[in-house]
């Protein structure tokens, strides 16, 4: 082969992105579009004022990453609830097993995934912070 | 043994088993749901249906049909499978299918069949039900929506539990399981119920949400309360015990427990728990590190015989051996003795001279295998629940007479055919010699017994005890005592056995060597369902007697180093885990005694009444925590291992007790292990055993006897003037010694002391359940609530000792029975 050619061959590729539109997005002054099933932090589904989990603690017992923590207590109806619901997202992998194991649909993950923080405390999401912004 | 075939297997069974029993123990797994191993076959559910060739393929139950020679059986055809899959679709039917928020998920036996057989889907379509859940109960929560109607709670709770609490009610597709009147459930709370439902019906309600069942770390372990030496399996998670899980397999006694070994755990974890070493300084008990404690502990040690030692048989065998040799070798003392003394002088003198040993030389397997049993006091169901339950199963299933003598009736009264002979309180060894004496008299002793060592003697001084004479002060009229005696002689196999205790000073040497000569007069003693057992009270009390814990060679006694303290003889008193403020009797008495002594160290998980008096407080583990062996009343060595790990800040009192042999210059052992071995070395019957040995399951530790009949002394009889009534004490049956009152659930539902009476003095004295009435006698005098029953005859007052709110020795001196009167 003639030495010269994959040089041409080279630069026409190099040439063609020049004038292709770029895939890198100017973040933060681009923000990206996620994906429908993106799986960015957690929120936990609320129904009736109230929070849809019923501390079954499948989603504990599924987390390879064992990050969540849930405690039940209690209401004045004697219903299960989640007295505590805590993720831990340092820990969490995002596989969504969490979602999936769900029997009542209260857990799903959003399009969230700026989840910078300075403190690792701030990475425990609580059940305050977990819960679906409306 | 019959042969028989099941799926294409040619198997052997014996002939007493059904098709399941068969098939389990050749290793072919039938699902059940409404059989259970411990009672009788039901047939309820039909999930264990099989098909059996020569009933021409017809579906068939296999927990209710017996074997038969031959037998063709098939376990899981695809029709089997149908079959069973429409059971399950007709069982959720109605079923609630709550399982994200039911506790029994995970160990509930309709989800795992359901999962099982992959009943995904349903035909049918129905309301589901919609009755009314108990939330009020502190310790069953009853969910009748999702009862699969197996009846298993129903007939535990009669066939061996003998309440009744639980029945069917109503009929057809209303039918639902329910007290009488439909009312709440009132009952033992020994919590058989909950275990063997399969579904979550019923269920802890102090475990309520608190954990999954597969979050749990089952640890097995024993029963800390009573000598019965129940097997315990603790679930446990995070550190922390937070329930106890049912075990069909565990123990004699497959599993059952009484309401203190199922609901009786949340001491361990309470937060009343002492967590650090307290020393008084200023007056005031202060936190301090363990090296002062300890320290300040070891300087007040070394006075020899003017230090004395108490503990509670709670403790293991390696803590109470290495505590005796504190004592012995590097204190120089001879004074140390659990249980006042007095609680375990049936066996440490009583059986000791009657027997040559101080063990019961009979095991509480021998309560189902003997023809006839002797209870002395019906008080043994309420102080050994399990052995209750033994008693129960045997009367009802295996037909056992049951003979009864006790100055109250009780539980045991109500079994079928039950004989219970009330005497006046105090006059049972009087009925006991009476009934020796009419052994003698009507010729039924055995043919040996003229030659056992004691014979003459005994003959003798039965003589004051005529059947007639005894009738006259016991109230036992002649002819029944004469018939007991009979019956006692004539029988094969009979068993006699009796509780022990802090509260049952009657029940000691002198009873002890009465019932122990019935059964050597008659040769009813070292075979199968004969001998006597005498029931000690705590988890460890055998085992204290076995390590020696207690007053010999010219030691003192409990209640004797109490004197002693008060009189300045004993300066320095180490108390590890007894409350004797509370349980030893005439409390003004200890807590003066407690006042005097110049330095008073206490070893306990809480602050007790008497720790709060201490010098020196050192915080110590509960059974949980440590590592050792407890012997059961029938002197089974059973190991413990820790379920949990222990707050750093704690010790055991093996460690308290290593660290003071260290600190007085001695060679602490390193580890409970050792000690066991020395222990296994130097204690008659526990040769061989070890750890290792008895880990599995415990082993019991022969008792060799020689017997020899002993003249027993009987108590004076007390009668109470007029206007007064006579006063016993006793063990209630929610409650073990003083620690029962940190176990959340028997608080639940036996908070606080009561004074039980007939209902006749409650008309006499114009009081009525509930009512807060004054029981006062010269000691002092206590305020409690009211408490009307039919079982108290009259003139007769029971109050039990567990309480240090209004506890009963304020006017109690120790006396088996004591005079009271009684004003609302
Ligand atoms: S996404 Fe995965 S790792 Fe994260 S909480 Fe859910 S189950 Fe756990
Ligand atoms: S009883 Fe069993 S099947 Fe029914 S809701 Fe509870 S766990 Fe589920
Ligand atoms: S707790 Fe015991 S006594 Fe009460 S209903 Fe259940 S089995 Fe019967
Ligand atoms: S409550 Fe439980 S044990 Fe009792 S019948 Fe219903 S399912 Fe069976
Ligand atoms: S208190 Fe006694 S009878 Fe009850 S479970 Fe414990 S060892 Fe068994
Ligand atoms: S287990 Fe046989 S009928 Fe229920």
């Amino acid at each position: 082969m003639n030495p010269i050619t994959p040089i041409i061959n080279g630069l026409s590729i190099t040439l063609k992105h020049l004038f292709m539109k770029p895939v890198t997005l100017q973040y933060p002054d681009e923000r990206p579009k996620v994906a429908a099933r993106f799986r960015g932090l957690h929120a936990l589904n609320v129904s009736h004022n109230k929070a849809k989990c019923v501390a079954c603690y499948l989603c504990p017992t599924v987390c390879p990453a064992k990050c969540i923590t849930v405690e039940a207590g209690e209401d004045d109806n004697h219903d299960k609830y989640a007295a505590k619901y805590e993720i831990d997202m340092l820990r969490c992998i995002f596989c969504g097993y969490c979602v999936e194991a769900c029997p009542v649909d209260a857990i799903r993950m959003t399009g969230e995934f700026e989840l910078a923080n300075y403190h690792r405390k701030d990475f425990i999401y609580n059940k305050e912070r977990l819960l679906e912004k409306k | 043994m019959v042969n028989l075939t099941i799926d294409d297997k040619q198997v052997t069974a014996p002939k007493t088993a059904t098709i399941y029993e068969a098939a389990k123990l050749n290793g072919v797994n039938i699902p059940i749901l409404c059989h259970d191993k411990k009672l009788k076959p039901f047939g309820a559910c039909r999930m264990c249906l099989v098909e059996v060739e020569q009933m021409k393929g017809r579906q068939i139950p296999a927990c209710t049909t017996p074997v038969t020679e031959g037998m063709i059986i098939r376990t899981s055809t695809p029709d089997i499978v149908k079959a069973r899959k429409m059971v399950l679709e007709l069982l959720l039917l109605n079923h609630p299918l709550d399982c994200p928020v039911c506790d029994k998920a995970g160990d509930c036996d309709l989800q795992n069949l359901t999962y099982e057989y992959k009943v995904d889907s349903n035909r049918f379509t129905d309301e589901k039900f919609h009755h009314q859940i108990d939330y009020n109960n502190p310790l069953i929560e009853r969910d009748m929506n999702r009862c699969v109607l197996c009846g298993k709670c129903a007939r535990i709770c009669d066939e061996i539990v003998g309440f009744g609490a639980l029945t069917f009610i109503n009929r057809g597709i209303e039918t639902k399981i329910g007290c009488e009147f439909e009312e709440g459930l009132n009952c033992e709370f020994c919590g058989s119920c909950i275990s063997v439902c399969p579904v979550g019906s019923l269920l802890a309600r102090p475990f309520k949400f608190k954990a999954r069942f597969w979050s749990l770390t089952k640890q097995k372990s024993v029963c800390g309360y009573c000598g019965t030496g129940c097997n315990l399996t603790l679930g446990v998670k995070d550190n922390k015990v937070l329930t106890t899980l049912y075990d069909e397999n565990q123990g004699f006694h497959n599993g059952q427990l009484c309401v203190r070994g199922r609901f009786g755990y949340q001491f361990i974890n309470s937060d009343k728990r002492l967590t650090s070493p307290l020393i008084r300084t200023n007056g005031r008990l202060t936190e301090c590190t363990w090296e002062e404690a300890l320290t300040a502990v070891a300087s007040r040690l070394g006075g020899g015989n003017s230090v004395a030692a108490l503990a509670t048989p709670r403790l293991t065998n390696e803590e109470l051996f290495l505590f005796k040799k504190l004592m012995l070798d590097n204190v120089g003392s001879s004074n140390f003795d659990h249980s006042a003394g007095y609680a375990h002088a049936a066996l440490t003198e009583g059986f000791t001279r009657s027997f040559g040993a101080s063990a019961s030389p009979a095991s509480i397997l021998d309560v189902q295998k003997t023809d006839l049993l002797l209870v002395v006091k019906t008080d043994s169901y309420e102080t050994h629940p399990v052995i209750g339950f033994e008693i129960n199963m045997g009367v009802k299933n295996k037909g056992i007479k049951l003979n009864i003598i006790s100055d109250k009736r009780g539980k045991l009264s109500k079994l079928p055919g039950a004989n219970t002979l009330v005497h006046s309180p105090g006059s049972e060894v009087a009925v006991l010699n009476a009934i020796a004496k009419s052994i003698l008299d009507q010729k039924l002793s055995d043919g040996s017994a003229a030659s056992i060592p004691g014979y003459a003697e005994l003959e003798k001084s039965l003589a004051a005890f005529t059947p007639e004479a005894v009738a006259a002060t016991s109230g036992i009229s002649a002819d029944s005592i004469q018939k007991i005696a009979k019956d006692y002689a004539s029988v094969e196999k009979a068993l006699i056995i009796f509780p022990v205790g802090q509260s049952y000073p009657g029940h000691n040497q002198e009873m002890a060597s009465a019932v122990a000569n019935l059964a050597i007069l008659t040769g009813k003693i070292g075979k199968e369902g004969c001998g006597v057992l005498c029931m000690s009270e705590k988890s460890n009390s055998q085992g204290a007697v076995d390590m020696g814990f207690y007053a010999q060679n010219g030691g003192m006694n409990g209640l004797q180093i109490l004197d002693a303290c008060k009189n300045g003889t004993v300066k320095t008193l180490f108390i590890a885990g007894e409350n004797p403020v509370v349980s030893y009797p005439n409390g003004a008495n200890v807590k003066a005694a407690l006042d005097a002594v110049d330095f008073l160290v206490v070893t306990e998980l809480f602050m007790t009444d008497t720790a709060a008096m201490a010098d020196v407080v050192l915080p110590a583990c509960s059974f949980a925590e440590k590592e050792g062996t407890f012997t059961s009343t029938d002197r089974r060595v059973q190991y413990v291992k820790p379920a949990i790990r222990k707050n750093v800040k704690c010790k055991t009192d093996f460690e308290i007790i290593a660290a003071l042999i260290a600190k007085l210059g001695g060679q602490a052992p390193s580890a409970p292990a050792s000690v066991f071995a020395e222990i296994a070395a130097s204690t008659s019957g526990y040769a061989g055993m070890s750890y290792v040995s008895l880990q599995s399951e415990g082993a019991f530790a022969p008792v060799n006897v020689t017997p020899k009949l002993v003249a027993s002394k009987a108590a004076q009889t007390v009668s109470a003037e007029s206007g007064k009534l006579v006063m016993v004490t006793g063990s209630a049956l929610y409650h073990s010694g003083t620690l029962s009152q940190f176990g959340e659930g028997p608080m639940h539902v036996c908070p606080e002391v009561y004074v039980e009476m007939s209902r006749n003095d409650a008309a006499r004295f114009k009081i009525s359940e509930k009512d807060i009435v004054t029981v006062s006698t010269a000691t002092g005098s206590i305020k409690l609530k009211a408490k009307v029953t039919p079982r108290m005859p009259e003139g007769v007052v029971f109050i039990p000792y567990h309480f240090s709110e209004a506890p009963v020795n304020a006017i109690w001196n120790g006396s088996a029975v004591t005079v009271v009167s009684i004003a609302k």
